[in-house]
């Protein structure tokens, strides 16, 4: 094809891959992302979030957290998308994830991405078969991060943007929480967003390319606060 | 163990059940270390080894490199706790100080480890790992600390590096509890800001047949205390531009919260964030009074 001052058009090498990513990002894709809070709604209940700077403050430590802990659990995924090392990743994220409301929602994540990705993207038949063959062995509890790495790699993403994705599904949807919780209105939640973006950059950098046993977390009371997510009186999000 | 693994180790301690009673059949430290395992704790009945870690001078001093493996026979029931508080000095020339602590615990078995807490000096760099392994029906119960610093000296939160490091395997190698918190002073976010008003986190580890009643008690207590604290319906928090004087938005000053962990939730973790370290040794005493009959004493007391 030619462009109208007789240049040829520049045709992508991997032509459905941008779709593919937006398609995975887009909050509309049924994951059920939605349902969880990251803590945010204990956080407001034990008024550590009461107006929108304190809102701004817990998205940077909650990427923080999500970059220390969870990166590399993305990372090694992404790097061995196959069977065996998905169980063994999955197996230490387990063990790792001590909060039972994160540890719970991160399953709920998973194997609601894990389902819907095996449906979506049909060129790779291996999910498909990865997930057929480990539904209700117990052999692995389809945690968020190590399924989230795997479908990026198996699509052809490379690692940063795999690992910097993974970092602003996190943003998205504590962002959306905060709107549903009213602590942010719809155009300041936006606002807010872009502003943490170049945070979330660092951190991703900070974060990213780190083998399993580097996996800790940064905000001990983040992890205390999301743990009396059981203990609210009334509340809208699962966690 | 041989010469050379015992240069490795700054401290070795091996209980066993010698004539039914749990006794210290080895027992080793080295400079900067020093266990003290006073003969008489409790009554007679009880059957239990303490086993006291003390640092010369009273702290880790910066380059300092601790490691220590402890062996806990089948059936048996041994204690390791601190004096005073673990002091972690200023750093020098950047070097970190390193504790690492290896523990055996065998079938049927108890390790309580009880510390006081740990305290960083400002600049310290500090780094601790303690590793377990335990065998089907051992007992474990970890309590790990850190205060905030010297408060009186107006020191809070003012290290440069702190972290530590908790792994519990079951046979085979098997990850059962995985954890590690860093606490890092950063460039745009220093550990103050991330830990706010709260000067004193803790972590709490309870795991095992022996101790079903301790973690039954703890779930119960924070799960009430927590409540009470948390009552007031979302609703009446949301606010854009509250007055921050009102007396709604002032944060709890023990914020503490319990997860189940492992195969038919068998564990249970307490995480706690403190205004003072007192009120953290309070919930001590109290979640940990019923290892009287276990260990000779009440913890913490």
């Amino acid at each position: 094809m030619k462009n109208a001052d007789g240049t040829k058009k520049s045709r992508l090498t991997n032509p459905g891959l941008p779709w593919s990513q937006w398609q995975l990002l887009d909050s509309i894709l049924p994951t059920g992302g939605f349902a969880h809070s990251f803590g945010l709604e204990a956080a407001i209940q034990t008024r550590m979030v009461c107006e929108p700077e304190d809102l701004k403050i817990y998205v940077v430590h909650l990427l923080e957290n999500t970059g220390s802990l969870l990166l590399p659990f993305v990372y090694s995924a992404f790097q061995s998308p196959n069977l065996q090392t998905w169980y063994k990743v999955d197996k230490i994220l387990n063990a790792t994830l001590t909060n039972e409301v994160g540890r719970k929602a991160s399953i709920a994540q998973g194997s609601a991405l894990m389902r819907t990705a095996a449906s979506v993207f049909t060129e790779i038949p291996s999910l498909k078969v990865m997930r057929q063959t480990s539904l209700g062995t117990g052999v692995v509890n389809f945690h968020h991060a190590p399924i989230f790495g795997m479908i990026c790699g198996l699509l052809g993403f490379d690692s940063g943007t795999t690992q910097r994705a993974y970092m602003f599904v996190t943003l998205r949807d504590i962002i959306s929480a905060a709107t549903r919780l009213n602590v942010i209105g719809p155009l300041g939640a936006a606002v807010l967003q872009h502003q943490v973006a170049a945070i979330a950059e660092d951190l991703s950098n900070k974060w990213m390319d780190r083998p399993l046993d580097e996996a800790c977390q940064t905000s001990p009371l983040l992890d205390t606060v999301q743990g009396c997510h059981g203990y609210l009186f009334s509340r809208l999000f699962c966690s | 163990m041989d010469v050379e693994m015992e240069d490795l180790k700054t401290g070795t301690v091996v209980v066993e059940k010698v004539m039914g009673k749990s006794t210290a059949t080895r027992c080793f430290s080295k400079y900067p270390l020093k266990f003290i395992l006073p003969r008489k704790v409790g009554s007679s009945q009880t059957d239990a080894v303490w086993i006291y870690a003390l640092t010369y001078g009273g702290g880790i001093v910066s380059g300092d490199s601790i490691s220590c493996e402890f062996t806990i026979g089948d059936g048996c029931t041994a204690v390791l706790t601190t004096q005073a508080s673990t002091k972690v000095y200023k750093c020098v020339g950047s070097r970190c100080s390193v504790q690492i602590y290896e523990a055996r615990i065998g079938i049927d078995a108890l390790l309580v480890v009880i510390p006081d807490p740990v305290t960083c000096f400002s600049t310290a760099k500090y780094s601790q790992k303690q590793v377990f392994r335990i065998m089907s029906n051992s007992s474990l119960l970890i309590v790990d600390w850190i205060t905030s610093g010297r408060h009186e000296s107006g020191e809070k939160w003012d290290f440069t590096h702190y972290k530590s490091t908790n792994h519990i395997y079951l046979e085979g190698d098997e990850p059962l509890f995985l954890d590690t918190v860093l606490l890092e002073q950063g460039s745009t976010v220093t550990i103050a800001e991330r830990v706010q008003d709260y000067q004193v986190l803790a972590m709490v580890i309870i795991l095992g047949p022996k101790l079903k009643h301790v973690q039954t008690k703890v779930q119960e207590d924070v799960k009430n205390m927590m409540s009470e604290q948390l009552q007031l319906p979302a609703t009446s928090l949301r606010r854009y531009s509250a007055p921050s004087t009102s007396h709604s938005l002032i944060k709890p000053s023990f914020l503490a919260s319990c997860s189940p962990f492992g195969p038919q939730g068998s564990g249970v973790v307490i995480r706690i964030a403190a205004m003072t370290t007192e009120s953290v040794y309070r919930f001590l005493q109290q979640q940990l009074a019923s290892l009287e009959p276990l260990v000779g004493v009440l913890p913490y007391c």
